[in-house]
């Protein structure tokens, strides 16, 4: 077996890491607010057929990387109006917008089927750099999204820990009447926090179309990515930085099928290596479920539940 | 709308010429069903401590929201300085300079000291300098003597500390005026003297401080003046000097009460309940740590404490809720260690725990089957005969519901309590022989905490061991023939009813001996 | 909410109106309707004519409406497997990946067992391998959720995608039991004796009066029996029903094993009907999905999921039939729909347990929303 081979795969993981990333900081901010949102897996697939349509339509490269975060605030804002407006269930709200989203992405994408992607983003050359032995191929050659997903990270860390809505931010989460008490409306952080989340969802999906696919294929672009991303946010504790790390450990394993594939190692039936992420997604959140883990990781304690002010 | 002053009428107080700092004027505020506040006048000067004082529902804490601004009056109007101010929020009553600290606190338990106080501070820049913000809140912590870490997790902190925190936040504000809910009610008495004392600093420095609380005994000596209230009614204000307890808790009650302490009137009988070194061990911490008691046939043992200090898992142990790390319960004579709650009902035990609707009742739950929650059943669930049940004592307890269908959650404290004790106390009266209760009637008006004192005096007198767990040390001194008080999970004191030393009492809710 | 002087609130009804039930899903369907038609219309399909042949091919026709109740039965069952654990708070969105291996399990005991067996045990044994595998799949989550309180709602999802690569490992990857000799990728056939016949020339097999007969006993059950009563006091309460004595680890195991058991039905019913073998086929319909809306749009109501699940049904046949039609219309306008459907319900259902209530707000222009 070829080192070189795993580095690739590792490279490419951290590549797969790039939608995780933006998805579970979608979720992040969301579940800050105390908001739930279940559909991860909807808004990407919504995303990605937005930017292949539109490449279709158009051939902007502009148009197919903005449009979907368009959808993805559309969307989001039927979810709030639905969980944080009328206060229905957040748990069948999120999984009604993956039906929909998983019909209607299936719907749209119906004529282009197994056809060439119109518009892609290309990695970034950075020359000679990508030759330093280890760092090169990992660090550098990815596509400018990586890098953007990469940046965003950072200042959705500092917005979080370090500025004045970050503060309430996190107190709406877990004190949402207290939020409140100080005139800060609780309904506005909400639904702005769980619109930008819906759009970085989205945004994730264009990533499929633009940077990774090459046809679309409404059955092979997200697998369950959405659920990866959702287990992420917890493995992550509800801290950017973090998602980073634990993005690029799950996009190993989703990365190991191909790499197997590619090498025509066939010691294990490809079926049953395709299992891989997805039982490491449920094994990790286990291993995060142990009261010892629960208290260390500290979920937003209003998480999923409706704020109504108390006035008898 | 304008904001000039508008005509309103005299004051029971001033001829005039006094500009009061907050007052309301014929304030009339309605919830669906009850008429919270009935044509109320209120008048606050600068620097005075003012107790609105009344029983729980006399409409106290409805006119402080008013005048913080969380409730808009239905008729009336809150002066400021003598200017009306119609108050949208309570942060609008903030820029007035009018804070209220809520009985329940709002604080963020995860967040430092600091951070609660700075939090939904619209003067702060964008990136929140940490340093300076511990500085400031440091600064006003030390100006009004209410000593704090600024980096502590509030989570961590006791009840006390807490409602420092909320304190230094109201100052931090800019209040000028201090609405206190229920302050005491956490606190044991050693505490409640540091908020007395931290109280008579900020009216020195000229802050208003309204104090709304139900305890007639505590208030006199902290009141410049008091002004009652029963009904959403005032009956009347008095000044420093003019208080007399007696006279106040006419006014409070509308008639005269029978304050005398119902106790046993005869000797009680053989040992019922036994606890022997029971402890309970959570996280490596003896939240029960050694607890011996015995309750007899026919005394109720009352045990007094602060909130938090091990009584919800004493009584969860006793009941079988939770088995005990060490020691051995002992029911009617039988070892019951390792017993779960059926077994310790079926012996003879029923329980009514402090949390009614979320834990004693199912609150969606119609009244019909909330009855049957602690019986044994069969494959399938009697609803008739649980029928027959809640009518009759829907009449005898006079419960108000509109059907024995209607959800728990629908009906009020105190007639959701009846329907508690109902099933646990009324229903098996014949088997029970072991009553264990826990704060039977907080938040519950005065005629329905008369109601539960009565039951649990039959109780007593029909030869029930009755073991009163509860956070009202009133309560406990007006019922119990023996008392015990529960300090980090452990029994730092126990006397007689007859022999008792309150002052004893305080010390050791607060932990000192 | 604060608009413009005024105060927009959403408040508890005292007592909703019956025939609010009724409405707010009719409404709702036609609201995903007009939803989809926008869709339709902006992908240059004539809504009014792909609905009347949806309704047409889907509802209306002989053919149309049999295949519909035939596609139905299994939806019944992983609807009624949604609506039992939804009821309870425990949100298993695995029936999908229960359903696959209902489906292994009953062809494992069609192929196995069923030979050994008498003639009218075959069937029973068959279907009860099928719930039993099925409520296997579902075990850890279940455990998971009892003693570490892990989401059942990630967990139970995942598995799903397990599921469904083990479904292509057994038929694809491998030389199994399940696996017909043959070159061609394909499932072996049960025994005869374990498979049911149709009605006449329909698609409808005696296994949809099994459903509706279980979707009956089960609603009946759950309001009557001790068991019942336990978990509403569970998902109304947990405390309450600790204080009462009640195993909550004991209690959310048995739902969501009843869950997955009833999920695990749904694919043993395919196999004794219409499929005869693990069929990677029932991949591609989403029986599991849709039963989280059907039971979701019943309102968790076992009874109500039968008429949920046969409309559903019907928008699936009458998709498909738009498929192949002259001017083809992708079948997952049909999931379209649904989706959709859902998201209204959701809305119409806080309408029918609130008002709206607008107020003029007394006195001042009001600063900032309160």
């Amino acid at each position: 077996m070829n080192s070189n081979i795993w580095l690739i795969t590792f490279a490419d993981a951290i590549s797969i890491a790039t939608p995780l990333i933006l998805a579970s900081l979608g979720a992040m901010l969301t579940e800050r607010s105390g908001v739930i949102n279940l559909g991860v897996e909807g808004y990407l697939l919504m995303g990605a057929v937005t930017a292949f349509q539109l490449g279709m339509g158009f051939g902007n490269v502009w148009l197919s990387v903005f449009a979907p975060i368009l959808v993805g605030v559309v969307m989001a804002l039927v979810h709030g109006a639905l969980v944080i407006s009328l206060r229905a269930n957040q748990i069948v709200s999120g999984l009604a917008m993956v039906i929909f989203g998983t019909g209607l992405s299936q719907f749209l994408g119906k004529s282009v089927e197994g056809e060439r992607r119109p518009v892609s983003i290309e990695p970034i050359d950075f020359g000679r750099l990508s030759d330093i032995p280890f760092i090169g191929p990992v660090i550098f050659g990815h596509d400018p999204l990586t890098y953007f997903t990469w940046a965003l990270t950072i200042v959705a860390s500092l917005y979080l820990n370090r500025t004045r809505p970050g503060l309430v931010l996190r107190a709406t989460g877990d004190a949402p009447a207290t939020v409140d008490a100080q005139g800060v409306s609780v309904t506005a952080v909400r639904y702005i926090h769980t619109v930008v989340g819906g759009a970085l969802m989205a945004f994730a999906g264009s990533w499929f179309m633009l940077a990774r696919g090459t046809a679309w294929s409404q059955e092979s672009t997200t697998n369950g990515i959405g659920w990866i991303a959702l287990a992420l946010v917890v493995f992550a504790a509800w801290r950017p930085l973090r998602a980073i790390l634990g993005a690029v450990l799950f996009g190993f394993t989703l990365q190991v099928p191909f790499t197997l594939q590619a090498q025509q190692i066939n010691v294990v039936a490809p079926e049953m290596v395709k299992m891989l992420p997805y039982l490491a997604t449920l094994f990790v959140l286990v291993a995060l479920s142990t009261p010892r883990a629960r208290r260390l990781l500290g979920a937003p304690k209003m998480l999923g539940i409706p704020f109504v002010r108390d006035e008898r | 709308m304008n904001a000039s002053p508008e005509a309103v009428k005299g004051s029971h107080r001033s001829g005039g010429a006094t500009l009061f700092a907050l007052s309301a004027r014929s304030v009339t505020k309605r919830f669906p069903g009850v008429l919270a506040n009935d044509d109320v006048d209120f008048d606050l000067a600068a620097g005075e401590v003012h107790t609105l004082l009344g029983e729980n529902g006399a409409g106290k804490s409805t006119l402080a929201s008013v005048l913080c601004g969380l409730y808009r009056p239905d008729q009336g109007a809150v002066l400021r300085n003598g200017t009306q101010v119609r108050l949208s929020s309570p942060r609008h009553g903030l820029q007035h300079g009018i804070a209220m600290v809520h009985q329940h606190f709002r604080l963020v338990d995860r967040f430092s000291v600091a951070e609660n106080v700075v939090l939904g501070d619209k003067r702060l820049s964008f990136f929140i300098d940490q340093d300076s913000i511990n500085d400031r809140v440091s600064r006003i912590a030390e100006e009004f003597g209410l000593p704090i870490d600024p980096l502590a997790v509030v989570g961590e902190l006791s009840a006390g500390q807490r409602q420092r925190v909320e304190i230094i936040k109201a100052l931090y504000q800019g209040a000028e005026i201090l609405l206190l809910d229920e302050p005491t009610a956490l606190l044991a008495p050693p505490e409640v003297e540091k908020l007395f004392e931290t109280v008579r600093t900020m009216a020195k420095a000229g802050k208003s401080v309204v104090f709304v609380s139900h305890k007639l005994g505590e208030v006199v000596d902290i009141s410049d003046r008091i002004t009652v209230m029963r009904d959403g009614k005032v009956t009347g204000s008095v000044g420093r000097g003019e208080a007399d307890t007696r006279k106040l808790a006419e006014l409070m009650v509308g008639r005269e009460i029978d304050l005398s302490p119902r106790k046993a009137k005869a000797p009680a009988g053989g040992t019922m309940l036994k606890l022997h070194n029971v402890s309970l061990h959570r996280d490596g911490v003896a939240v029960v740590d050694n607890v011996s008691l015995e309750v007899r046939a026919g005394e109720i043992v009352g045990v007094a404490g602060v909130s938090g200090n091990g009584q919800r898992d004493l009584a969860e142990l006793v009941a079988g809720l939770q088995s005990p790390t060490g020691g051995v319960i002992t029911v009617d004579g039988r070892e019951m260690n390792g017993a779960g709650t059926r077994e310790m009902r079926a012996n003879g035990l029923a329980y009514v725990p402090e949390d009614r609707l979320g834990t004693g009742l199912s609150p969606s739950l119609s009244i019909i089957d909330n009855m049957v929650l602690t019986r044994p059943r069969g494959l399938l669930v009697d609803r008739k005969a649980a029928g027959a049940e809640a009518e009759r004592y829907i009449t005898e307890l006079e419960i108000k519901t509109p059907s024995p269908h209607t959800a728990t959650r629908k009906l009020s404290g105190g007639n959701s309590q009846k329907v508690l004790l109902a099933r646990e106390i009324f229903a098996q009266s014949d088997t029970t022989k072991v009553l264990v209760v826990c704060s039977p009637t907080r938040g519950l008006d005065v005629g329905a905490v008369e109601t539960v004192h009565k039951v649990l005096d039959e109780a007593r007198t029909k030869g029930k061991a009755v073991l009163l767990i509860s956070e009202d040390l009133d309560e406990v001194l007006t019922l119990a023939d023996k008392i015990l008080v529960l300090y980090r999970g452990a029994v730092v004191h126990s006397a007689d009813s007859n022999a008792l030393d309150i002052e004893k009492v305080g010390l050791a809710m607060a932990g000192i001996s | 909410m604060i608009v413009g002087g005024y105060r927009i609130e959403l408040e508890p009804r005292l007592k909703s109106p019956r025939w609010l039930v009724y409405v707010v899903p009719v409404v709702s369907l036609l609201f995903a309707f007009v939803v989809a038609g926008i869709f339709l219309l902006g992908t240059g399909h004539n809504p009014f004519t792909t609905y009347g042949k949806l309704i047409d091919k889907g509802y209306t026709s002989y053919y149309g409406i049999t295949d519909t109740l035939g596609l139905a039965t299994p939806l019944i069952c992983t609807g009624l497997a949604a609506a039992f654990a939804f009821r309870m708070n425990l949100f298993n969105i695995g029936e999908e990946g229960q359903m696959y291996l209902g489906m292994i399990g009953a062809a494992w005991a069609g192929i196995v067992l069923a030979d050994n067996l008498p003639g009218v045990a075959a069937v029973p044994v068959v279907m009860l391998s099928g719930a039993a595998f099925g409520a296997l799949w579902v075990l850890v989550p279940a455990v998971l959720r009892a003693r570490l309180g892990t989401s059942e709602i990630v967990s139970t999802l995942l598995l799903n995608y397990v599921a469904l690569n083990l479904v292509n490992f057994l038929i694809f990857g491998s030389r199994t039991l399940w696996r017909d000799p043959s070159p061609f990728p394909d499932g072996q056939l049960v025994a005869d004796s374990a498979r049911l016949d149709r009605f006449g020339t329909t698609n409808v097999y005696p296994t949809l009066l099994i459903a509706a007969i279980l979707a009956v006993f089960l609603w009946l059950f759950m309001r009557f029996s001790n068991y019942g009563y336990e978990t509403s006091v569970f998902a109304d309460s947990p405390n309450t029903a600790r204080y009462a004595g009640m195993s909550a680890s004991r209690l959310t195991v048995s739902v969501l094993l009843s869950s997955g058991a009833l999920a695990g039905l749904a694919g043993s019913m395919y196999v004794v009907g219409p499929a005869g073998k693990v069929d990677p086929g029932l991949l591609q319909v989403g029986l599991g999905y849709a039963g989280i809306v059907v039971a979701a749009l019943a309102r968790y109501n076992f009874v109500a999921v039968i008429l949920t699940a046969v409309l559903f049904a019907g928008l699936r046949v009458g998709g498909a039939a738009l498929q192949i039609s002259s001017d083809p219309v992708p079948i997952a306008i049909a999931t379209v729909i649904q989706g959709a459907v859902l998201l209204f319900a959701l809305g119409g259902e806080m309408f029918r347990k609130n008002r709206l209530r607008v107020r003029r707000i007394a006195g001042s222009p009001v600063r900032g929303a309160a």
